[in-house]
């Protein structure tokens, strides 16, 4: 019995997790689905130096780290753009895209600085 | 007639009163930058324009090497000549921050066709830097409080004498810049936090490298900034500004700070570093889970996943966490800083660490002389900031507090506490005079309020309304106010006298009165120096204690066998054995060095308590550890540290003995003494017959301070 | 003295070339252009008789060339040094008895002209002084101190008429060395009249030439035993040379007689040996043996110590790690008239840095040009070339040469690893990614 409603429980925060998130603005679930990428390459890069070895760490860590960069960039490039955040509402859009630039920028060239 | 002509004269000046504040603002930040400046050149006018200390002339010597050769060369420079035979990789084990900053000044300065010498230009950054730090110490007090609690804050330390102690003109130390970074770090995270703006969050991680590639007290920063977020994620206080603000700081920082070679991996692999590593990992799974709270309505379901998703994370997070520390990827907490947990550590186990005078745990003293008033303002301060608690001002909290535990470990340390100290101060200040001149000024608006009723209520809700119940109000506040600035005042007077007296020498120049109330140089070092610049082979190498081995690298230019750097300890183990040992052993070692010249630092003539003779014990202790047959027992008399009759027999014969008093046993030092009276020690020497026979003496300088021998080849004959 | 050791470190021997480490001890007597024997030597006697009565000895010397200048030991004209220069190169002491030198000579000037790259040859008998004593004892070797003391034996005797109290004896115990006495072997034994001395066991400069037999003890001949003699056996040695860290070489030996035409002339017979030599090997010995202490033979000397990268001809100041590098270095010998190619295959370079890192044995080209290439090792710090080559009776060659060897530079690293290319593309995919997520975000409607 506690396995069948465990499963419904699990079941039924799928589904209102579903249907909230499909009520998110179309450029949030751009930045959502550029975060997830980023996130899975990551995730690639950690699998394949858990095989190899991490001989060049410098590489590997420059490889991670634009990733988890990018992704956390992007989460808050989210943050100031989402409408529902109160703390935010002065903030113009164009200005919050144009920091999140900036950071891209910098975070490239260490990135680069940095691959070896 | 007449005002009416003057008010059309003034009529072009006359200033609103936001740009009266302005200007007046703009003034004081003027003179306090001035005053900053002027009041660490103490030591330039009283002796010359010269580096200060030991550290500072390794610092000289990279960044004339940096000037000379380029930035390619320095980063990659391999240096011969210290640390003999194996070398030094400059490049990889210095901060490059100090010597860009001061290459980056003297070029800008040839730019401008001003051809200064680099040498003045490293004397005078850290002056400079010290008027920046005031500005940004305005800024973040601004930040913090108002511009007020800025005004003061930077008048504070623009004189406070732990800034001072390590930012004199000629004090070419790494502290000098980092102190002006640390703070313009927090102040950038500060503004981030407030603003939740990704360029603010971008410049606090250009602050963060700027203060790793200038000091290694940067971990400070490391580990404050998590230990931040996470009081603040358990207070409750947490908003989406401090997501922005510590992730981009975080991530940036960190990729930017691997950029410096000395530091390398270490923010993913020292132990030091995990704290910020965890609390951003946490600060993911915490955001994380509260974007789904708020997408879901269901609060039931939310706490099913909430508890599936946190037990999954601790226990990754554990897992993690041991494997690598059990499997040694993480590195545990290194000597340096485990001392600062555990202060008895360093006695015990890295007796390097313990020996340095700056090491020691502070005395009450030094904090009064350091701090003055401060010392009761800070909880003042403390006070004022908990009443009024927002981001900014928990965070000055946790500054201050952390830094201050850290001060009291550590004398050195006091010099981190400072910036918060004279922070938390100024609010206390601030608030204290602003709240006495609004009562002072309040009296009088009640009294025009009190017959303009009816248009200016508005204003006069605004101003403090008096208390009619207390008589005296006016007075008492203005006598309070008077406390408060003759205090100020007397902080002044003890900071200018505190920096005249003890911070301004060059401890490479001694300066005593003599008997008429002269004073008396004593330039013994420099002339050491330049003897062994002048008198032997360019390949000479010289032994001494590793205190003057940066000393003897920059101004007499010749190899060095260990030098402050301190990073092999065998190798200054093998040093302190030498000295340790009797003349035969020692001549053994010196030979498998290749040593050609021995340098000591001797007191006994001039009452210098800073010799060799004095730091001797530190010698056997470093030796002895390495090499047990150096026992410390032997060289004492009953535990007693003797030099005169009474000495151990190892202690009369050992070579650091033969050396300091050779030939001292016929020198009268003082009227009515016997001759080889020691005056550092005050006692007469035990063994005045000392033969040398595998040195001989080279040069002793004219007070006797630095004395250098010559190792002797071996005989022809057998 | 066999065997190099690569830890002891020895003075570097008499003629340096440009580039090498400079001596402590002063080298004054040779340029390349000197010829490394010595020239004018002085001879100082206790009375002109010994002139006649050594005369083949000095004979043998003038006919080789030397100019030999005799003097009373206190002759009070007697200096060794005018204006700071040496009047001579070499010194021979033939005046046991003397107590005082006259002139300006005494212990520490001889010394000093020992230490200052000169030769000397002492040779005492019974009438020992304590000076010449003190003499020897400075250049390690000690005299018996009993000086009514002379070496008896009474198994390896010379067979003579006259003299029966054994004091008389032959020895043929000597070393082995072709460089110190010559090529043929001394057949016939040589005769000793005279006293002991002993070297020290610790001192390694200092060699035994001929020793005494077993059976040898050092008493006086005259009194009774009344107690064992401290000297006995090969322990006693009967001439002994001693070859300075400055490569000056001094020869010690208890009997003057070991000169005199006397014994040069007489014939011997061991006792207890069948054997009977029309002419004892007396002369045959002083003569090699002077040749050796007067650097006719086994003298060496190297030159041009020189290393380069491989490729290049030049020095470079620093070296890199794992960097290929040849050094050469040229070793000549004296024969006496010139300077011949020295050939050896025991001639060894070491990579130094408080142990030896490379150890190489130098290949020769039979011209005295040996080279070796190596590898230089993974280590980082401040190395030197060192040569250190001590072969018995020769010259030690001490040569060492510092070289810094500094680690790889930033971009001295392989450039693309293939084990990163994953690591490359991500990085790339990344920016990529970032141009097409701004295109997309920014014109999406």
């Amino acid at each position: 019995m506690g396995r069948s409603s465990s499963t419904k429980d699990a079941q039924a925060l799928f589904h209102s997790l579903r249907s909230a998130y499909a009520a998110t603005p179309v450029n949030l679930k751009i930045i959502d689905l550029y975060v997830g990428f980023a996130v899975f390459t990551a995730l690639i890069q950690v699998v394949y130096m858990a095989i190899v070895g991490s001989f060049p760490f410098n590489s590997f860590l420059s490889g991670v780290l634009s990733c988890v960069g990018t992704a956390v960039l992007a989460v808050c490039l989210r943050i100031q753009v989402n409408k529902e955040n109160k703390e935010f509402k002065d903030l113009p859009p164009e200005r919050a895209f144009a920091d999140f630039v900036l950071c891209n920028l910098v975070l490239h060239l260490v990135i680069m600085n940095f691959l070896g | 007639m007449s005002s009416m002509i003057s008010s059309d004269l003034l009529k072009p000046f006359k200033l609103k009163t936001k740009q009266q504040e302005l200007l007046i603002r703009v003034s004081i930040l003027c003179l306090v930058y001035i005053l900053a400046f002027i009041t660490r050149l103490f030591s330039v006018l009283r002796y010359e324009s010269m580096i200060h200390e030991f550290d500072p002339y390794f610092n000289y010597r990279t960044t004339l090497y940096l000037t000379q050769n380029g930035f390619y060369d320095f980063w990659n420079w391999f240096d011969s000549e210290s640390w003999y035979p194996l070398g030094r990789i400059i490049g990889g084990t210095l901060y490059p921050g100090l010597m860009v900053t001061a290459a980056l000044i003297y070029r800008l300065l040839h730019f401008l066709r001003f051809a200064v010498h680099i040498r003045e230009v490293c004397v005078l950054t850290a002056p400079f830097f010290a008027s920046n730090t005031t500005l940004v110490a305005y800024f973040f007090g601004k930040e913090i409080w108002d511009s007020g609690a800025g005004l003061v804050a930077a008048i504070l330390i623009a004189v406070c004498p732990g800034y001072i102690s390590r930012s004199v003109a000629g004090s070419y130390d790494n502290e000098g810049v980092a102190i002006f970074a640390l703070l313009f770090t927090f102040y950038l995270f500060v503004k981030a936090v407030n603003t939740g703006s990704l360029a603010w969050g971008l410049a606090s991680a250009f602050g963060y490298f700027y203060m790793v590639s200038a000091w290694g007290g940067y971990v400070f920063i490391i580990n404050l900034i998590p230990l931040y977020v996470l009081v603040l994620l358990i207070t409750g206080r947490y908003s989406m500004r401090l997501y922005v603000a510590y992730n981009c700081m975080y991530i940036l920082g960190m990729l930017l700070a691997m950029q410096i070679r000395f530091v390398g991996f270490q923010h993913v692999q020292s132990g030091e570093h995990m704290a910020a590593m965890g609390v951003f990992f946490l600060m993911q799974v915490f955001y994380f889970l509260d974007w789904v709270k708020h997408m879901l309505s269901d609060t039931k379901l939310f706490q099913a996943f909430l508890k599936i998703t946190v037990t999954f994370a601790v226990a990754v997070g554990a897992v993690a966490l041991g494997v690598g520390m059990v499997s040694g990827y993480i590195s545990p907490w290194t000597g340096r800083f485990y001392s600062l947990l555990d202060p008895t550590y360093a006695k015990d186990h890295i007796p390097i660490i313990a020996s340095v005078s700056e090491h020691q745990p502070t005395a009450w003293s030094s904090f009064m002389f350091d701090f003055h008033i401060l010392l009761f303002l800070f909880p003042a301060g403390l006070y004022f900031c908990f009443k009024r608690l927002s981001d900014a001002t928990i965070f000055i909290v946790m500054y201050g507090l952390t830094s201050l535990y850290f001060a009291g470990v550590m004398v050195r340390l006091i010099l981190v506490a400072t910036p918060a100290v004279c922070l938390i101060s100024a609010i206390a200040v601030s608030a204290t005079v602003k709240n006495l001149t609004v009562l002072l000024r309040s009296k009088n608006k009640v009294v025009q309020t009190g017959s303009t009723k009816g248009t200016s209520s508005g204003k006069a809700s605004s101003k403090a309304s008096l208390d009619q119940s207390q008589p005296f109000q006016k007075n008492g506040a203005m006598a309070l106010l008077f406390g408060a600035f003759y205090l100020l005042s007397k902080y002044a007077t003890h900071c200018t006298w505190v920096t005249s007296e003890a911070y301004s020498s060059p401890s490479i120049v001694l300066a005593a009165r003599g008997a008429h109330g002269n004073r008396v140089i004593f330039d013994d070092y420099r002339e050491a120096y330049f003897w062994l610049r002048q008198n032997t082979p360019p390949d000479a190498k010289v032994m001494s204690w590793w205190d003057y081995g940066y000393q003897i690298t920059a101004m007499g230019n010749r190899t060095v066998i260990v030098d402050n750097n301190t990073w092999n300890n065998t190798h200054i183990a093998t040093v302190g054995r030498a000295m340790s040992s009797y003349e035969d052993e020692a001549y053994e070692i010196m030979r498998s060095l290749d040593v050609d010249y021995v340098l000591v630092v001797f007191g006994g003539v001039t009452g210098y308590s800073s010799d060799d003779i004095n730091k001797f014990l530190w010698m056997v202790r470093i030796g002895g550890g390495v090499f047990p047959v150096i026992r410390e027992p032997d060289y004492l008399v009953n535990g007693e540290y003797r030099v005169d009759k009474g000495a151990a027999p190892k202690m009369l014969n050992c070579l650091m003995y033969k050396l300091s008093y050779y030939r001292f046993g016929e020198l009268v030092t003082e009227y009515g003494r016997p001759p080889g009276y020691d005056r550092a020690r005050g006692v007469e020497i035990g063994n005045k017959d000392i033969k040398l026979e595998h040195l001989e003496e080279a040069f002793t300088t004219s007070n006797w301070i630095v004395r250098i021998y010559k190792v002797k080849p071996p005989n022809n004959r057998w | 003295m066999d065997k190099p050791n690569p830890l002891k470190i020895i003075w570097a021997q008499k003629q340096i070339s440009i580039g090498l480490q400079p001596t402590f001890w002063p080298v004054s007597k040779l340029t390349e252009t000197e010829t490394p024997t010595d020239r004018r030597v002085l001879v100082l006697l206790d009375d002109f008789s010994l002139k006649s009565s050594h005369s083949i000895f000095f004979n043998s010397l003038k006919s080789r060339g030397f100019d030999l200048e005799f003097k009373l030991a206190d002759d009070p004209t007697l200096s060794l040094r005018r204006y700071g220069q040496y009047l001579y190169d070499a010194l021979i002491l033939f005046s046991p008895s003397t107590e005082r030198f006259g002139g300006s000579l005494d212990l520490t000037a001889v010394l000093d002209f020992v230490d200052s790259g000169h030769d000397l040859i002492i040779a005492v008998d019974a009438s020992a002084s304590d000076l010449i004593k003190n003499i020897a004892t400075e250049c390690g070797v000690d005299f018996d101190e009993d000086s009514s003391a002379m070496v008896i034996d009474h198994k390896s005797y010379a067979i003579s008429g006259t003299e029966g109290d054994h004091t008389l004896i032959a020895s043929d115990d000597f070393i082995q060395s072709d460089v110190i006495l010559g090529k043929t072997k001394i057949k016939a034994p040589v005769i000793f009249k005279g006293i002991a001395h002993s070297v020290n066991a610790a001192n390694n400069l200092v060699l035994k030439v001929l020793s005494a037999s077993p059976s040898a003890y050092s008493a006086n001949p005259t009194s009774e035993l009344s107690s064992p003699p401290l000297l006995t056996g090969s322990a006693i040695s009967l001439v002994s040379v001693v070859q300075a860290r400055n490569n000056a070489r001094i020869m010690i030996t208890g009997s003057l007689d070991l000169f005199s035409n006397r014994l040069l002339r007489t014939a011997v017979q061991k006792a207890g040996s069948p054997d009977k030599y029309e002419k004892s090997g007396n002369e045959q010995f002083v003569t090699e043996i002077s040749k050796w202490v007067f650097h006719e033979r086994g003298h060496l000397k190297a030159v041009n110590l020189k290393h380069h990268k491989v490729g290049e001809t030049d020095e470079p100041a620093i070296y890199r790690i794992k960097d290929d590098l040849k050094f050469s270095v040229e070793i000549y010998e004296w024969s006496g008239e010139s300077w011949e190619p020295y050939v050896a295959d025991d001639v060894q370079v070491q990579f130094y840095m408080m142990s030896p890192y490379v150890l190489k044995t130098l290949s020769t080209d039979g011209k005295g040009l040996y080279h070796a290439s190596f590898k230089v090792p993974d280590v980082y710090g401040v190395f030197q070339f060192k040569v250190d080559y001590l072969r018995l009776g020769y010259t030690s060659l001490s040569l060492s040469k510092q070289i810094p060897v500094r680690p790889f530079r930033h971009n001295e690293y392989e450039r693309f690893i293939t084990t990163a290319f994953p690591y490359y593309g991500a990085s790339f995919t990344t920016m990529a990614g970032f141009f097409i997520f701004s295109i997309l975000y920014l014109y999406n409607k």
